[in-house]
């Protein structure tokens, strides 16, 4: 079944999300200089989300992505690469997606809560949980740093 | 316009649609080109001598992984991902798709290239399941063919009240043939009635698991999506193999495996 307009809101709005545990950065997949993370979000009411990170250090690029199992994402935050709005504006390097039931996740804006900057990824993290309405119970480890050559 | 001035306005406009500016050590190419849900394409050049690399720098790979709900792609995806870098000469390393830009070779043909090559990646986001263009049967179906399973997709079978069933997957190894039904559902209000609806099917179909050629019976849960209950899984166990579709190594082995 769709989502509806009505079960996202009360989604974002459900104050019982959380995160329990501490985020550790990973390699990702194809081991290449990007970091992840996958963390499980709890609520009172049971939807199957999660958040996903992602930070690309050499743009430096990051993304906090709350993804409903049965939707994709819902809600989420880019730093460090623009985007088009179906309306053709340019949103900019900082946007926000939230989901709506005519254009899903492809309209963006820029988030006025977000202080941080894209190479601060727990700051930023911070700031993410606080709009999203999520209770992170526990740290974020800071990003390894990156070693070695890149291609050339 | 006349057709010249087309041709000269489309020169002139082609080129102002790619934007570069220094990127730190790089120097940033933005496209005109999206990613699927609106998202510019950046690529970065890096000049090591006579030669300048064109890449990525993995942000293609890094937005479909952010996109997903599956923790990895598949193998399927992967053979796509190396079709496209085939198609548009484009290396894929470390998770970046890059291109070289060698003494007497245009810079804006190997852009094109890496940018295309984006493209065709990204695009594979319209295969994801979230997008409704493949189902998990459809998942499960590939994995069939890639452990080289013999199977019958969506098998008609006739259940003992004279019901008719179609079973998600009639599969024959060398051992005993399986039949398996695939639950899916995004919701947990519904995941219930999946089950029930099953657990039926299995009941009505009980003689086919009887005699010498008896057929085994698999349920295969979905939980990519944590919508299902201890209950749910109690409920079809008495008659059939449970299985989960995170563990698609288990799954194959319920299949492999003898009576």
């Amino acid at each position: 079944m769709a989502l509806t307009q009505t079960e996202f809101e009360a989604m974002l709005n459900d104050a019982t999300k959380c995160i329990v545990g501490d985020i550790a950065w990973q390699m990702d997949e194809d081991h290449s200089p990007c970091l992840d993370f996958r963390a499980e979000v709890l609520s009172g009411s049971g939807w199957p989300l999660f958040v996903r990170g992602s930070l690309n250090p050499l743009i430096p690029a990051l993304s906090y992505m709350l993804i409903l199992k049965t939707e994709g994402r819902v809600y989420g935050l880019d730093m460090g690469k623009d985007h088009h709005n179906p309306q053709c504006q340019q949103v900019g390097e900082c946007h926000k997606h939230r989901w709506t039931e005519q254009l899903r996740d492809k309209e963006a804006y820029v988030p006025v809560d977000i202080a941080a900057s894209p190479a601060q990824p727990v700051d930023v993290w911070l700031q993410f949980c606080a709009e999203a309405g999520i209770d992170h119970r526990g740290r974020m480890l800071p990003p390894p740093p990156q070693t070695g050559e890149l291609f050339l | 316009m006349s057709v010249t001035n087309m041709c000269a306005d489309l020169q002139r406009g082609l080129g102002e649609l790619f934007s570069c500016a220094p990127h730190g050590e790089f120097q940033c190419i933005r496209t005109p080109y999206l990613y699927p849900d609106g998202d510019n394409i950046d690529l970065f050049v890096k000049a090591n001598g006579d030669v300048a690399s064109v890449s990525d720098l993995g942000e293609t790979l890094r937005w479909l992984r952010t996109q997903t709900v599956s923790p990895r792609r598949s193998p399927k995806q992967n053979a796509l991902i190396a079709d496209a870098c085939l198609t548009h000469g484009v290396e894929l390393y470390k998770g970046m798709l890059l291109a070289r830009c060698r003494p007497g070779d245009s810079l804006a043909e190997v852009t094109l290239r890496v940018a295309q090559a984006c493209l065709r990646v990204s695009d594979l986001w319209f295969t994801f399941r979230t997008r409704a263009v493949e189902s998990v049967t459809d998942e499960v179906a590939d994995f069939l063919m890639e452990r080289q399973f013999s199977f019958e997709h969506g098998a008609k079978l006739l259940g003992r009240s004279g019901r008719g069933w179609t079973v998600d997957f009639h599969v024959r190894v060398p051992a005993q043939s399986s039949l398996v039904y695939v639950l899916s559902t995004g919701s947990r209000s519904a995941a219930r009635s999946v089950a029930e609806h099953v657990l039926a099917a299995w009941y009505d179909l009980s003689h086919l698991a009887a005699g010498p050629e008896a057929l085994r019976f698999v349920s295969l849960f979905d939980d990519t999506a944590d919508v299902w209950t201890p209950e749910d899984f109690r409920l079809v166990e008495p008659l059939s193999a449970v299985t989960r579709w995170s563990q698609p190594d288990e799954f194959a082995q319920v299949l492999a495996e003898a009576a």
